[in-house]
């Protein structure tokens, strides 16, 4: 295991958030969040990368610091697209990973300001912004909001080949279908609370009992 | 003759007022920034001085400057009274508080969205404080022409301050009050109609900024 919360209790302005909630992320495989909006992935991620304070319980995250990772509503700066992805390079100099920029032709934008793009375009651009740090740690948060199709094909391909680099990725989705193809272990959360945490094929065999109960 | 002395305030006034715009945009931009980012003893009191200071009423700005520069006050040895340098401090006085409050709530703003994922790419408190000011550029352009607005069109400082010396301090307000009480009401028409077209203009030009929020 590479991370896990135990027993976590997270209250924000008297309401529970997560409730009394254990599970782990197993190493080098993909883990997937599952569940309706408020039910907690969100705040799992944010407290497994040291993001949130908690109320009672212990977290054992990826390390002693936030690593990046993609947020729902990431860092816009007033400027054009390159700007916006290349910011990351005026706090650290890395070497940019720029397999996901040059995949979703984000160097066709370059110029444009970023007030001009659509919430997909803009999805792109911060997808390939976090992936130019190029993390062994990924973790994403609802990657494929507002992605056409063609798109989401697009980053469920990206991802597939990060995760044959036998990287640890932790992905919160909507998207059952998405999940089932490319998760190792699922958790899914309901209002706070751990549901169903397993393998895939457990996973999914137990939430159809789940739904005809 | 009317035309020289009308000139003759203008250059006055634009001096003081731009020198004052200036020196306080020097000062806001880092006050501004710093207490929105540093979590400090007394950061609520402090913020809740600044909101309060931006209405002070002028001639209490200007009766602050008078009792330190006076020749009994504190640095009376300077000779600044009845000088411009002595109408830059008080006009000073006066816009700090409104730059500072502006810029103040912006960088709070944006570092609330946006300091989790900068820690995460692992910036520290200068990087930050820098991306946000570098951020808000197109911003103070707004809050400049604000703060020379009110600089500008203000009586009460740099009159107590300046002393309405002619050639010297005489600016277009204290030309107006003056030349009124002396019952040349051509020059103080003209003075009064050159000081409504700046503030117009100047109203204008901040009424038509998008980047204002």
């Amino acid at each position: 295991m590479i991370a896990s919360l135990h027993n976590v209790l997270l209250n924000i302005n008297n309401k529970t958030i997560l409730d009394h909630v254990s599970f782990d992320i197993p190493q080098n495989k993909t883990t997937v969040f599952l569940g309706k909006n408020g039910s907690g992935k969100t705040s799992s991620l944010r407290c497994l990368n040291l993001l949130q304070k908690i109320n009672s319980g212990r977290i054992e995250s990826f390390g002693n610091d936030p690593l990046p990772m993609l947020f729902q509503s990431p860092v816009i700066f007033e400027g054009d697209v390159l700007y916006n992805f290349s910011f990351p390079q005026k706090i650290k100099k890395f070497k940019s990973n720029l397999i996901w920029h040059d995949a979703f032709h984000l160097s066709d934008i370059h110029q444009q300001n970023i007030s001009s793009l659509s919430g997909g375009e803009k999805q792109k651009l911060f997808l390939s912004r976090v992936m130019s740090l190029d993390p062994n740690i990924i973790i994403m948060d609802e990657p494929n909001q507002n992605l056409d199709f063609q798109s989401e094909v697009k980053l469920k391909k990206l991802l597939f080949e990060e995760k044959n680099k036998n990287k640890t990725i932790v992905l919160s989705l909507h998207d059952y279908n998405f999940a089932e193809e490319i998760a190792d272990y699922l958790i899914l959360l309901d209002q706070g609370k751990v549901i169903l945490k397993e393998q895939r094929d457990m996973f999914f065999k137990k939430l159809k009992n789940l739904k005809k109960i | 003759m009317a035309y020289e002395k009308i000139l003759e305030a203008l250059i006055i006034s634009l001096n003081v007022s731009i020198f004052s715009t200036l020196i306080s945009l020097l000062v806001s931009l880092p006050l501004g920034a710093i207490i929105a980012i540093k979590t400090f003893y007394g950061r609520s009191i402090l913020i809740a001085c600044i909101h309060a200071l931006t209405s002070i009423p002028p001639v209490c700005a200007g009766l602050i400057v008078y009792l330190i520069i006076s020749r009994s006050g504190p640095l009376g040895w300077t000779g600044l009274l009845y000088t411009p340098t002595a109408m830059i401090i008080a006009q000073s006085l006066i816009i700090i508080p409104i730059m500072s409050s502006l810029i103040l709530k912006n960088i709070e703003q944006d570092f609330k969205n946006y300091k989790e994922e900068l820690i995460t790419y692992g910036a520290s408190f200068y990087v930050i404080t820098k991306l946000l000011l570098l951020n808000r550029y197109g911003l103070y352009k707004t809050i400049a022409l604000i703060g020379f607005g009110r600089a500008i069109s203000e009586y009460g400082a740099a009159a107590i301050v300046g002393g309405s010396i002619d050639h010297v301090t005489r600016n277009i307000t204290s030309s107006i009050a003056l030349e009124t009480s002396k019952g040349n009401l051509d020059v103080a028409i003209g003075l009064g109609g050159m000081l409504i077209l700046i503030s117009f203009t100047l109203s204008f030009i901040v009424n038509r900024k998008e980047s204002f929020k």
